[in-house]
C-alpha cells in the first residue's frame, strides 16, 4: 500500500493550478440551466479544451491528455479547490464519452468526442419517460428501422440541460413486441432534429434545468446506433455505472463545499447551538471517507478490477452526504436561508441552490431505494423482490 | 500511489483470516461462555509468526506496516477472536523494549483510553465483569490520553478495524437469517424493509475501511475520523443485525450476540466517540485545519509552480 504521489503527479498538480489560477473566471457564471449561463458555461468547456484540460484522462486523439484515473482525481481536486465552474458538459463527458470509448465504432469516436471535448456538441440524457422513471425498463419510445434511417417515436422527460443542448442519447425500443430490458438500443438523436419538441421544465429554483421531449417521426441515420441493436441495456448499465460510481461525482467538489461550511460555521458561531458543530464535523468527515474510498476504488480500476455494484453504494453516500452537508448550512444561515440574492443573502444565495440541488441526488441517476434493493440483491445475495 | 494492498500483503491477512475463522468458531464461543475449556492458541499464535507481524525483521519479525495490522485486526473482529491477540501483536510488541522481543513480554502499554485490560495482558488483579462473556477483564493501569501519541494511535486504529470486521460479521450473519427465516410465505430478506436496513450497513461498512487504512497510514485527525467512522458503521450493524433477526436476537439461541457485545466494548476502548469527537472539535472548528480538497493525501509541502 503506497499513498504518496509521484514526483510526476506533484508536478501535474502544480501546472494545473497555475493554468487555473490564470484561468477561473473571476466570477461565478451565471446558472447554466439559463440562456445566457448555458452559453458562457459553453465558452468555459472552450477555453478548458484549447489547453487540453477538459478530459486529461481521455486518449490525446480526442483533446485529452491520456493521463490516469489518478491525475484525473488530482485534476479535480484543483479545479474545485480553484472554484471553476460546473461543467455544464457533464453528461455528455462523465456519461455518454465512457461509454462511447467502450461501444462506440473508430467512425463514432471521431465524429462525437473532440466536438464534446471543445463544447461544440453539448449532450443531454434521454432515458427516462413519463411511465418509465424507477422502472426504466417500460420504456415506451420505439425506433422503427426504415431503410437507413430509425425513425423515432414517443416521449422522454426529465432530461437534463436539453432546452439549451445539441444532441441527446436516448435510450429506445427497436425490436417491435419486445418486454421489459430486451429490444433496447442507445440511439445518438440531434435536438435540432424534424419532428422533435422541447418542452421546457422549470425545476424548484425556477429555471429550465429539465426538458420533456416530444418525438413525432423523428428520423435519423441508421449509424447513430451506440453499441448493439437491441442491446442496448447492457450499453444504458454502463453509462449507469459511470454515473453512479466514479466520475460524476469526484470527492473533490464535496471536500470544497466542507471547507466552506466550516467558514460559513465560524462566520455564524457566536450564535450557533453546540450540536451544529459536530454536524459540521460529520460534513467534513463524510467527504474525507468518500475522499479515501475513491481512491481506493480508482487504485484497484486501475489494476484492472471494473466497477460494477460498488457504483450503487457510491451513489448512495454521496447523495446522502451532500444533503445532510447542505441542510447543515442551511440550519446555520436561520433566517437568512430563505434569501435567495441580493442584500442579506449569504454568499448570494449558493447554499440554497445548493441545498435544492442535494436534494435531487438521492433521487436522479437511479432512486436511492432502487439502489438499496440492488446492493440488497446483487452484492448480498437477498432474494428478489 | 496506489491504495491498494500489495499481494504479499493480502496473502498474510488472508492467511490470519483463515486460522482466525478456523479455530474461533462459535462453538468455541459458546463453550467459552459456558466456562468449559478451549484451546490455547497463543502456542499456535508464535508458530505461525503472528506474534511478530510488527516486529523488525532484524528480530526476526516481519516488519509490516500498521495498516497491514489492520487488515488483520479486520479479520479478528470478523471471527469474534476473544484472546488479546491484537492488542499484544499490534500494540504491546511494537512498543516494547528490543530486549524484551525476545521472551514473553509481561509489560502491557499504559493508556487512559484503554482503562480495562484483558487478565492475560496484566498483574492487576481488580477485576471488572463485561457484559461481553468472552472478555475477562481487570483493571489497568492509566497513562496518557491527552495525545494521539503512537499507543493511542495503534490502538484507535487496530480497535476501529476489528469494528469493521464484527461490522462485516453480523451483516453476514442478518443476511444468512434474512433467507432462512420465512414469514408470510416468504424469506423475510425478499421484503424492502429488511434489505435496506442491510443495504445501509454495507454501505457504510465499504466507506469506513477505506478511512481507517487511510489513517492507519498517515495517522493525525485521520484517525478520529476513521474510530468514530467505526464506531457509527459497528452501532448501525449491530442494531440493525437485531431488528432482522427479531426475538431471536435477543437471546443466546443465536451467535449474534458474541459480536453484539464485542462491538459495545470495542466502541469505548481507545477513545470513545466523544473522545475523538472533542479532537476534531479542536481541529476543525477551532484549529488551522488544512481543508479542502487537496489535503487528503499529501504527503508533501508543494508550492505553486513546483517542482
Amino acid at each position: 500500500m503506497e499513498i504518496q504521489y509521484t514526483s510526476a503527479q506533484i508536478a501535474f498538480r502544480a501546472e494545473v493550478r497555475d493554468w487555473l489560477a490564470v484561468n477561473t473566471p473571476k466570477s461565478r457564471l451565471p446558472s447554466f440551466d439559463t440562456a445566457d449561463g448555458f452559453e458562457l458555461h459553453r465558452a468555459w468547456e472552450a477555453t478548458l479544451a484549447k489547453d487540453r484540460w477538459g478530459n486529461v484522462n481521455w486518449p490525446k486523439a480526442y483533446g485529452g491528455r491520456g493521463l490516469d484515473l489518478i491525475s484525473w482525481l488530482i485534476f479535480e481536486e484543483e479545479y474545485y479547490r480553484a472554484d471553476a465552474p460546473l461543467r455544464v458538459s457533464q453528461n455528455g463527458i462523465f456519461l455518454l464519452a465512457p461509454t462511447i470509448m467502450e461501444y462506440g465504432t473508430e467512425a463514432q469516436k471521431a465524429r462525437y468526442l473532440p466536438p464534446m471535448a471543445s463544447g461544440e456538441e453539448i449532450w443531454a440524457q434521454a432515458w427516462s419517460e413519463p411511465g418509465a422513471g424507477s422502472d426504466m425498463a417500460s420504456i415506451r419510445t420505439k425506433a422503427v428501422r426504415d431503410g437507413d434511417h430509425y425513425v423515432i417515436t414517443g416521449q422522454k422527460t426529465w432530461s437534463s440541460r436539453a432546452v439549451f443542448a445539441d444532441w441527446c442519447f436516448a435510450l429506445v425500443r427497436t425490436e417491435a413486441r419486445s418486454a421489459r430490458h430486451k429490444g433496447l438500443s442507445k440511439i445518438l438523436i440531434p435536438l435540432e432534429s424534424d419532428g422533435l419538441t422541447r418542452r421546457p421544465i422549470k425545476q424548484l429554483d425556477g429555471d429550465p434545468g429539465f426538458a420533456e421531449l416530444f418525438f413525432d417521426e423523428v428520423r435519423v441515420p441508421a449509424e447513430n446506433l451506440l453499441g448493439p441493436e437491441h442491446g442496448g441495456w447492457a450499453v444504458a448499465m454502463a453509462t449507469a455505472g459511470f454515473e453512479r460510481g466514479l466520475l460524476l461525482r469526484s470527492p473533490a467538489r464535496f471536500q470544497a463545499a466542507a471547507a466552506r461550511l466550516v467558514a460559513l460555521y465560524k462566520a455564524h458561531k457566536d450564535r450557533l447551538s453546540s450540536s451544529v458543530g459536530e454536524q459540521v464535523i460529520q460534513a467534513w468527515m463524510n467527504t474525507e471517507r468518500f475522499c479515501a474510498a475513491t481512491y481506493q476504488l480508482v487504485s484497484r480500476v486501475q489494476a484492472g478490477a471494473s466497477i460494477s455494484s460498488e457504483s450503487s453504494a457510491n451513489k448512495l453516500f454521496w447523495s446522502e452526504m451532500d444533503r445532510h452537508m447542505h441542510r447543515t448550512a442551511m440550519s446555520i444561515m436561520g433566517a437568512q436561508a430563505e434569501l435567495e440574492s441580493g442584500l442579506d443573502a449569504v454568499d448570494n444565495g449558493r447554499w440554497l441552490d445548493g441545498y435544492m440541488f442535494s436534494l435531487a441526488g438521492p433521487i436522479y441517476a437511479g432512486t436511492n431505494e432502487i439502489q438499496r434493493n440492488i446492493l440488497a440483491e446483487r452484492v448480498l445475495g437477498l432474494p428478489r423482490t | 500511489m496506489d491504495f491498494r494492498f500489495t499481494q504479499e500483503q493480502q496473502d498474510l491477512i488472508d492467511a490470519a483470516k483463515a486460522f482466525f475463522d478456523g479455530e474461533n468458531t462459535p462453538e468455541r464461543m459458546r463453550k467459552m461462555a459456558a466456562g468449559e475449556p478451549t484451546t490455547n492458541l497463543w502456542p499456535q499464535f508464535a508458530k505461525l509468526g503472528l506474534l511478530g507481524i510488527m516486529v523488525p525483521e532484524s528480530a526476526g519479525g516481519l516488519e509490516q506496516p500498521l495498516v497491514v495490522m489492520a487488515g488483520i485486526a479486520e479479520a479478528a473482529g470478523y471471527a469474534g477472536l476473544p484472546d488479546p491477540y491484537i492488542e499484544l501483536a499490534g500494540i504491546t510488541v511494537p512498543h516494547a523494549e528490543n530486549d524484551e522481543l525476545s521472551g514473553p513480554i509481561r509489560r502491557a502499554v499504559r493508556s487512559n483510553l484503554r482503562p480495562y485490560i484483558d487478565a492475560a495482558l496484566s498483574t492487576s488483579n481488580e477485576a471488572v465483569i463485561s457484559i461481553d462473556p468472552l472478555r475477562n477483564l481487570v483493571k489497568a493501569q492509566g497513562g496518557n490520553d491527552t495525545a494521539i501519541d503512537s499507543i493511542n494511535f495503534h490502538g484507535a486504529i487496530l480497535t476501529a478495524a476489528q469494528l469493521i470486521g464484527l461490522s462485516k460479521r453480523m451483516l453476514d450473519i442478518s443476511v444468512d437469517y434474512a433467507q432462512t427465516r420465512h414469514q408470510f410465505g416468504k424469506a423475510i430478506g425478499s421484503f424492502q424493509a429488511v434489505k435496506h436496513h442491510l443495504a445501509n450497513v454495507h454501505t457504510q461498512i465499504e466507506f469506513t475501511r477505506p478511512m481507517v487504512h487511510l489513517a492507519a497510514m498517515k495517522g493525525g485527525a485521520a484517525v478520529h475520523n476513521a474510530k468514530i467512522a467505526a464506531i457509527d458503521t459497528a452501532m448501525l450493524a449491530a442494531e440493525s443485525a437485531i431488528q432482522v433477526h427479531g426475538g431471536m436476537g435477543y437471546t443466546y439461541e443465536v451467535d449474534l450476540h458474541f459480536f453484539m457485545k464485542r462491538t459495545w466494548a470495542l466502541c469505548g476502548e481507545w477513545g470513545d466517540r466523544n473522545y475523538h469527537m472533542k479532537k476534531l472539535e479542536d481541529y476543525v472548528l477551532n484549529g488551522d485545519a488544512e481543508l479542502g480538497p487537496e489535503h487528503t493525501f499529501k504527503t508533501h509541502v508543494m508550492k505553486s509552480g513546483e517542482p
